[in-house]
């Protein structure tokens, strides 16, 4: 989800070009939908969107995987703004690769799509779904069978700056009151400009903030429009208003909202666990911890999650399924995690966060929430509606009960109901 | 396409074909040939892209029809669907503001520093090149020193209004629906600019001296020598200066998706950056074909229409 603006840059150079291969595909014939070894050599190709640093880790698992069972696996590196579309265009050219480490709210997309495989049958004879967290096993099911099986996990949590609260003269806030007032405390007492910083960005990025007010309001996605989403859009408003968050929250994304807080601009900041090293690397005086978020009628936090699915059509299905299986042995993870700076997606690998700050995240997984079934489907456009519903309201274009009213109009015909 | 060369006096001697069939054969040929590498590098990149895309709208078409094929024929159904919705002619809406806005500044920028290069002066060169530089910076570059300048906290144009006493506290330029207008505007004029600069500084050298001699032996005074000599001069390049902008800033998708991405609330969503949500984000590819079509016959109908006004005024 995260989307930083040289990245942004590149999707932008890329639209125009995948516009054309994507008209290239055949959209009007049959297509084929074959894998590019389905022959079936042997040779296990696992597509993943790590750049730098995090692709270091994980190829690393890939080749001891080899070292250990003779198994020959070719990673192949594509950025994420250009996977799903790289996927699209090699289903329809013939050239899924084996295993596809994937965005998991995309997942039942690309089964409708039969991009990738139904792997029930390897589930079930696996019979290891109970050790995982429910909303992320639930990413991957689609129509009641599993397509994707998770790889690893994360989600939000709130920063906050030790010193500038204490100069504020307030506590870490435990419910969304306290972060108001806090906030306000805060942007007031000029321990910092600001009292809280996250993404509220044009399109889905932006939603994140305004999602976890929704869902600690004890509202969701797909029913935006009910009294949780017109609370959670008053909350924020009420934090605009006082200064507590800054107007400019609008215009940030998540890199910018955490350059706020590593800058000291902002005393608070909610945003994922991979946040850590960056926090750590930019800012090493600063004091900082780790809190969960504040609750409200509830307490629940946004999944992040990644699935391990198998390209349509690959002629290495069995031996991709075993490599699937090895890379989720809670062995593998407890040495993996801890290198690639992320949770896992399973309750029975204790030795994977270690890390006090990291433990805060792991704790909150079980109140994850993630879209899944039809949400799942249109989770990118409902978020989209759900940001603008936030910028109407944050700029006083609209009340909450009209933007959030008009934001379930949008969402319901979204999702075609 | 094919330009028949007069043989020149000089030219030697073609060699006599042997027989009279295949001279004939192969003069008709030899221009096929070397335009085909043309035609078929255009034909595989330009117009079997636009005609596919164009039948795209015509179709059902989702992720699943894309990979798998099988898409239905569904006539016109897309364009009443996309025609139907207020967000469609809101972007429309909004490209129309943004593209005529940009073309006017950037035409009056562009005239303004054609008129100010006009004149010989020391360093007038070296200026001309930097003001190029504008025009020659990738917009990956340029959009987000725009970014930047304009963040509302650490921004450049916040800090000297500041310092000035003009504002107080932060001021988020592209936070606000009609200041992100504003700024993707003056945007996009600050990097087309040089481009028309270039266009009617040709243009300028174009009239003839005598006609401002003859105005100043009469005693016209600057501004009327601008008005009566000066404009109407240089209305067949403005014309076409103004043409290619519009086309330029009509289709125009990176500056703004890289500044605002289309927003505050939709402000400066234009036509190219909601095909690319349809396309790309909500994998619609039927309906953003419909905004992708529109987005070409609008420069087409214009350049149509520019056309035959440039055969009018010069069959006049």
């Amino acid at each position: 989800m995260t989307r930083a603006p040289l990245r942004r840059a590149a999707t932008a150079a890329a639209a125009g070009t995948a516009a054309l291969s994507l008209a290239a595909c055949g959209a009007f014939g049959g297509g084929t939908g074959t894998d590019e070894s389905a022959a079936g050599d042997g040779v296990i190709t696992f597509w993943h969107y790590y750049g730098d640093p995090h692709g270091v880790p994980l190829e690393a698992a890939l080749a001891q995987y080899t070292e250990e069972t003779g198994v020959e696996v070719e990673p192949r590196f594509i950025p994420f703004e250009d996977f799903s579309r790289t996927l699209q265009q090699q289903a329809a050219a013939g050239g899924l690769p084996d295993i596809a480490l994937i965005n998991a709210y995309e997942t039942g997309q690309l089964a409708g799509a039969g991009i990738i495989e139904d792997l029930s049958a390897y589930a079930d004879e696996w019979g290891q779904q109970d050790a995982y967290y429910e909303a992320g096993w639930e990413t991957g099911q689609v129509d009641g069978a599993t397509y994707g099986i998770p790889h690893l996990a994360d989600d939000y949590a709130l920063y906050y700056n030790e010193d500038a609260l204490a100069e504020a003269g307030v506590e870490v806030p435990t419910t969304w009151d306290e972060m108001e007032a806090a906030a306000a405390a805060v942007a007031d007492s000029g321990a910092a400009s600001y009292g809280l910083a996250m993404s509220g960005i044009e399109g889905a990025e932006g939603a994140t903030g305004i999602l976890l007010r929704t869902l600690a309001a004890g509202g969701d996605l797909a029913g935006f429009g009910g009294e949780a989403g017109v609370a959670a859009l008053e909350s924020i408003q009420r934090m605009t208003a006082s200064g507590g968050l800054s107007e400019g929250f609008l215009t940030w994304n998540e890199d910018d909202a955490m350059a706020a807080f590593t800058n000291g601009e902002a005393a608070m900041a909610i945003n994922s666990a991979s946040a850590v090293t960056v926090v750590r690397e930019n800012a090493p005086d600063l004091a900082w911890n780790v809190a969960p978020l504040p609750a409200d009628a509830t307490e629940a936090t946004f999944l992040s999650a990644e699935n391990l699915a198998i390209g349509a059509g690959s002629g290495d299905a069995d031996a991709a399924w075993d490599l699937i299986e090895w890379l989720q042995q809670p062995s593998v993870l407890e040495e993996y995690l801890p290198e690639r700076n992320k949770l896992p997606a399973r309750s029975d690998v204790p030795g994977a966060v270690t890390d006090p700050v990291r433990a805060v995240f792991a704790d909150q997984l079980v109140n994850a929430w993630a879209p899944t079934g039809e949400t799942a489907l249109h989770s990118t456009e409902a978020l989209t509606i759900v940001q603008q519903a936030l910028q109407a309201v944050v700029s006083g274009s609209a009340t909450a009960e009209e933007a959030a009213a008009e934001a379930q109009a949008a969402i319901d015909e979204a999702m075609g109901r | 396409m094919a330009v028949a060369v007069p043989p020149r006096a000089d030219a030697p001697p073609r060699p006599v074909p042997t027989g009279r069939g295949r001279g004939r054969a192969r003069r008709l040929l030899a221009p096929l040939l070397f335009t085909a590498p043309a035609v078929l590098f255009v034909g595989a990149t330009v117009v079997y892209p636009l005609l596919y895309s164009v039948l795209q709208s015509f179709f059902d078409i989702g992720l699943r029809e894309v990979v798998q094929g099988g898409a239905q024929w569904v006539g016109l159904d897309n364009y009443a669907d996309q025609f139907a919705r207020p967000r469609f002619w809101d972007s429309f809406g909004v490209s129309v503001v943004y593209t005529v806005a940009s073309v006017a500044l950037t035409f009056a920028i562009g005239l303004g520093l054609a008129l100010l290069l006009r004149r010989p002066f020391r360093g007038r060169d070296v200026l001309r090149a930097l003001i190029l530089v504008a025009w020659v910076l990738p917009t990956v570059v340029s959009a987000n020193v725009w970014r930047w300048l304009l963040d509302g906290s650490y921004g450049l144009l916040n800090a000297m209004l500041r310092a000035l006493g003009l504002i107080d506290g932060d001021l988020f330029w592209l936070g606000r629906p009609g200041a992100a207008v504003a700024a993707v505007v003056f945007a996009t004029a600050w990097s087309f600019a040089p481009f028309a600069m270039i266009l009617l500084a040709a243009g300028l050298e174009g009239i003839p001296k005598r006609l401002y001699e003859a105005a100043r032996i009469d005693g016209a005074s600057p501004w009327r020598q601008f008005r009566h000599i000066t404009l109407p001069q240089l209305r067949p390049v403005s014309l076409a200066a103004l043409l290619l902008v519009f086309i330029y800033t009509f289709k125009n998708f990176d500056t703004i998706f890289l500044m605002t991405a289309g927003g505050p609330g939709g402000a400066t969503a234009t036509l190219p950056v909601y095909a690319y949500n349809e396309a790309f984000e909500f994998s619609r590819f039927d309906t953003a074909s419909v905004a992708t079509t529109v987005l070409m016959i609008v420069p087409i109908a214009l350049s149509l229409f520019y056309f035959r006004a440039l055969r009018k005024e010069r069959d006049a």
